[in-house]
């Protein structure tokens, strides 16, 4: 047998249903791993030692006594620290939770568990997600796993650089404008986004509440579509959650004939050289692979940064004003006065990103300001929901690459704006709530890897699932960086 | 026009209502909506905002929303949406209101009281704030209150006199118990009411600048801050005719001072006051169907006013009794049970309303409370009619079946001989006779054609029959002598 980190989750999960090996010697795999590891590449904000060791103990008796075993059983999978297991620690990568025990179970933690999953650890992040790079982490940024020098992207980065080094077999991550997307593409894996509603939000820390969805960063696009069997359920604590029964995902090895793919060729124009010629290679293996390609126009995306970073943060302003040192959280001890209480627990709980986008959120919604931004915003965001349902009356799925270029070093982008338009190819996902999967498409000239993205209709997860996966299938771009093979 | 006496000025009064909804669970999570448990108690993940809850509409509280939207006419919006309200302060777990501002679920409609038509200008469904509780050395917060379901009327300012505005309140909550959504109890804060005042001279059209009254759970205290309020606002007119009306009425936040019985100042509104208001992105539209709109149409209660009308026409009752037995429905009720064995609805309706409600003002204990079945106040009301015993001894008998609730009052008049009525004709007339001999100036007023001395002579003729001979028999005895 190869080596456990070298399996995908379902390879793993069956090598423990057949009995080749133990949950317990799973968790002790990993956890060494993450101990040689780890330090180096600042993946995980806590680990779940005694937690997950107790966990393997008991699926061990379980199987031993030939009780029935979940479909996520002995899988190793990491959970993003914005999202809650009940009674640990949910820091949000934030100083002002850094103590905060979760007093539940987000409602996709809890699914996993039911279905048997490891879970390992709490993964970083940007503070409350917001971020594209994971420096934006309170504690420590989280490095690439194929160079360190490199971020893993944000906001799911220590998801993302924690499955890239297989210090777990999945992880999951939350996208609000391409926060598992485009992390798995800096990192050389499969992340996705469903459609909004498809996973509860019950338990995850909400940052754009219209816009966050659940989803899975995994080695490969079957072990997503595995994930979302389980996660993709309706939950009675989201009222926005979709009220449909949960789908499977057949993954047929073949792309479905007549399949037809939307490129939006003209809003892609100002691509780099590098990322240019891997798309255009992706859709040649596409075209072989039975697909016809036509042209959408999809032009109206080009407002999408400045619809998204409106509506994001005006959400997020009001999400975050819960976090005010009166029922939990920081509060510094020399607070006098009401006002202080919040001025300083505020001041000294939260960082400059969060900050700004809390000042920024408040200021598109203040009376005088509102129509200009926010209203103005809501408008255009449903002109990119019609401008998408005309694109999809004549295609069956919209592909562009996840992000303008592979991973970036740390400290090289210190315009903001420059860093918000990282997000360009991801964000329209978000605001017309479609599913989204970014599987891995090659490598650029520093061999940091890339990612296809791949956008289908509301509701058509499974569809654009089968598409990545006949595409992965053909291409096998995926692979385990050198330094941890 | 500054030297207007009072009289020439008009009060301009808006009504907001806030109702606590009597519903099982909050209007956003499933922790216990109810009232007097130790702090802290009645709490989930999302009435105390922690990260990663969220709110979930009780469908329930859209269904008391509805009835409401029925029961005052309301057009009742099919598609209706939530709002965040942003402010901070301890009490508000996430600090915003989860309200409804662009499209509130009830538009419009009509509440009648003291024979007139009050105009709603909207309703719409809210969650309620904590308590914050003050100590010696600290402040706590209790959130057994918070997330507690609220129904929000704002009336449109077309109330013109404090009592008006109190007996549109009072029609309201009537409104409420009938349809049993609230359990109105004005002590616990079931109902808050917040007004909106300014003063204009009679016959002016545009609305002056006006004041906030915020926070009232009592109809007399709202109608006393009312009353002052208006005069506090015509004394300023009448007293500075020259200057700007905004100068002298600074729209402003009051607190009715109980003590003081004077509207004291909270904070002065500015322009600046924003609450951001942006549709909640956790909550999807609420989307009603005509089918059941009109399910709760069909199955309405009887409504206060329905029931008022009905007392009017079918019972003859007067409109003061029928507004006061129709506004406590607990009252009302009480009252139709009564009047199954009971042929003398007026006369029932007055021992109820004022005897028995006189002599339990104060007690917080009602008949009902006390285990005095209806059909005994009936049988008291039937023995009075049927001159069994005269008003005055029903009186006592009063009395005494509020002393040993329960009892049977043809039996406490049985057992008691001073309640035995005075029916002997030949003892009644011998009284009569000496009434007749000394009062010789009142039988001259009489012949004279003065109804007045009649009716002292037959007090006399009561007076010392004790009460206890019927004013029929005395009445009728004195006539044939005088004559």
């Amino acid at each position: 047998m190869l080596p456990l980190h070298h399996l995908s989750a379902i390879q793993i999960r069956d090598a423990f249903l057949k009995g080749d090996i133990s949950a317990v010697q799973i968790v002790h795999h990993f956890l060494s791993r993450i101990e040689s590891y780890d330090d180096a590449l600042g993946a995980f904000l806590s680990v779940l030692n005694a937690r997950v060791l107790l966990k393997a103990e008991a699926l061990d008796k379980k199987r031993a006594r030939g009780l029935p075993l979940g479909k996520l059983a002995a899988i190793p999978i990491a959970i993003k620290d914005n999202m809650h297991i009940q009674d640990e620690i949910t820091t949000c990568g934030s100083k002002f939770l850094a103590h905060y025990r979760a007093p539940f179970s987000a409602t996709a933690v809890d699914l996993m568990e039911k279905e048997d999953a490891l879970l390992i650890g709490k993964t970083n992040l940007d503070e409350f997600a917001m971020g594209s790079s994971n420096e934006n982490s309170a504690f420590k940024p989280a490095q690439n796993p194929w160079n360190l020098q490199c971020v893993p992207g944000g906001s799911s980065g220590g998801s993302a650089a924690a499955v890239g080094a297989r210090l777990c077999s999945i992880a999951t991550g939350s996208d609000t404008g391409g926060s598992i997307r485009q992390p798995a593409s800096f990192c050389g894996i499969v992340g996705y986004k469903p459609t909004y509603g498809r996973v509860s939000r019950s338990g995850l820390v909400a940052f754009g509440s219209s816009l966050d969805q659940i989803g899975p960063l995994t080695t490969t696009v079957a072990d997503a579509a595995l994930t979302m069997e389980v996660i993709g359920k309706q939950c009675d604590y989201d009222a926005t959650s979709l009220d449909l029964p949960a789908e499977c995902y057949p993954l047929p090895k073949e792309l479905e004939p007549g399949t037809v793919i939307g490129v939006p060729w003209h809003f892609l124009e100002n691509l780099s050289a590098s990322s240019r010629q891997n798309f255009e290679e992706v859709i040649r293996v596409l075209k072989d692979l039975g697909a016809k390609i036509v042209e959408v126009n999809l032009d109206l995306l080009k407002h999408s940064i400045a619809v998204y970073y409106i509506i994001a943060t005006a959400e997020a302003s009001t999400n975050l004003a819960r976090f005010d040192g009166i029922r939990y959280g920081v509060r510094p001890p020399e607070c006098k006065t009401l006002e202080e209480v919040y001025d300083y627990s505020r001041r000294m709980g939260f960082g400059r990103e969060v900050k700004k986008r809390i000042m920024l959120g408040t200021y598109v919604l203040s009376a005088g300001f509102q129509d200009a931004f926010y209203k103005k915003a809501q408008k255009v965001r449903t002109l990119i929901i019609n401008a998408f349902d005309e694109a999809f009356s004549h295609c069956d799925a919209v592909i562009m690459p996840v992000t303008t270029s592979g991973a970036f070093e740390h400290g090289a982008i210190h315009d903001p704006l420059e860093m918000y338009l990282q997000d360009i190819f991801t964000v329209p996902a978000n605001l017309a709530g479609l599913p989204g999967i970014s599987v891995p498409s090659g490598y650029d000239s520093r061999g940091m890897p890339l990612g296809l993205q791949i956008l289908g209709p509301q509701m058509c997860d499974v569809s654009i699932m089968q598409i990545a996966h006949a595409y992965e299938r053909a291409t096998q771009h995926a692979k385990i960086p050198e330094a941890y093979g | 026009m500054g030297d207007l006496p009072y009289d020439q000025w008009e009060p301009v009064i808006g009504l907001e209502i806030h109702v606590q909804l009597n519903t099982q669970t909050k209007i956003f999570s499933t922790a216990p909506n109810r009232f007097g448990d130790d702090p802290n108690m009645n709490i989930s993940n999302a009435c105390t905002g922690q990260p990663g809850a969220l709110p979930v509409l009780n469908k329930e509280v859209v269904k008391k929303a509805v009835q409401l939207g029925l029961a005052i006419d309301a057009n009742i919006s099919k598609v209706t949406t939530f709002d965040r309200k942003s402010y901070f302060y301890p009490d508000s777990p996430r600090n915003f209101q989860i309200t409804q501002f662009e499209n509130p679920l009830l538009i419009g409609g009509e509440v009648r009281a003291n024979g007139k038509s009050f105009q709603i200008d909207r309703a719409h469904i809210e969650d309620d704030a904590g308590m914050l509780k003050h100590f010696t050395n600290f402040a706590g917060v209790d959130y057994n209150r918070a997330g507690a379901p609220l129904i929000e009327i704002v009336s449109k300012p077309c109330i013109h006199s404090a009592q008006d505005a109190a007996a549109y309140a009072a029609a309201l909550r009537a409104i409420f118990l009938y349809l049993n959504i609230s359990d109105g109890n004005m002590e616990e804060g079931s109902i808050r009411m917040d007004a909106n005042i300014s003063v204009r001279p009679k016959g002016e059209t545009s609305l002056r600048p006006r004041i906030e009254i915020k926070n009232m759970n009592s109809f007399s205290f709202m109608q006393m801050a009312i009353d002052a309020e208006v005069k506090r606002q015509i004394k300023l007119y009448l007293n500075h005719p020259h200057r700007d009306p905004l100068e002298l009425i600074p729209p402003g936040t009051y607190r009715w001072d109980a003590e003081s019985k004077q509207p004291v100042l909270m904070r002065h509104k500015e322009s600046s006051d924003d609450y951001r208001y942006f549709p909640e992105p956790d909550l999807p539209p609420v989307i009603l169907t005509d089918a059941y709109i009109d399910e709760l149409r069909n199955t309405l209660p009887e409504l206060p006013h329905d029931r008022y009308n009905r007392y009017l026409s079918d019972l003859d009752l007067t409109p003061y009794s029928a507004e006061v037995l129709v506004n406590e429905k607990t009252l009302a009720d009480y009252f139709e049970e009564a009047l199954k064995t009971c042929h003398s609805p007026r006369t029932l309706c007055n021992w109820i309303t004022i005897e028995f409600a006189g002599r339990l003002k104060d007690t917080g204990k009602t008949l009902a409370t006390l285990g005095i079945p209806p059909k005994h106040v009936a049988k008291l009301v039937e023995m009075i009619e049927s001159h069994k015993i005269t008003g005055r001894i029903a009186k006592s008998v009063a009395d005494d079946m509020l002393k040993s609730p329960g009892y049977d009052p043809e039996k406490i008049v049985t057992a008691n001989p001073d309640y035995q009525p005075l029916d002997n004709l030949a003892e009644i007339e011998l009284m009569v006779d000496q009434v007749i001999a000394e009062n010789p100036q009142s039988i001259q007023d009489y012949k004279e054609g003065r109804d007045k001395a009649f009716a002292f002579l037959v007090g006399s003729v009561m007076k010392l029959t004790r009460g206890k001979a019927s004013p029929h028999i005395v009445n009728q005895l004195l006539k044939k002598k005088i004559e």
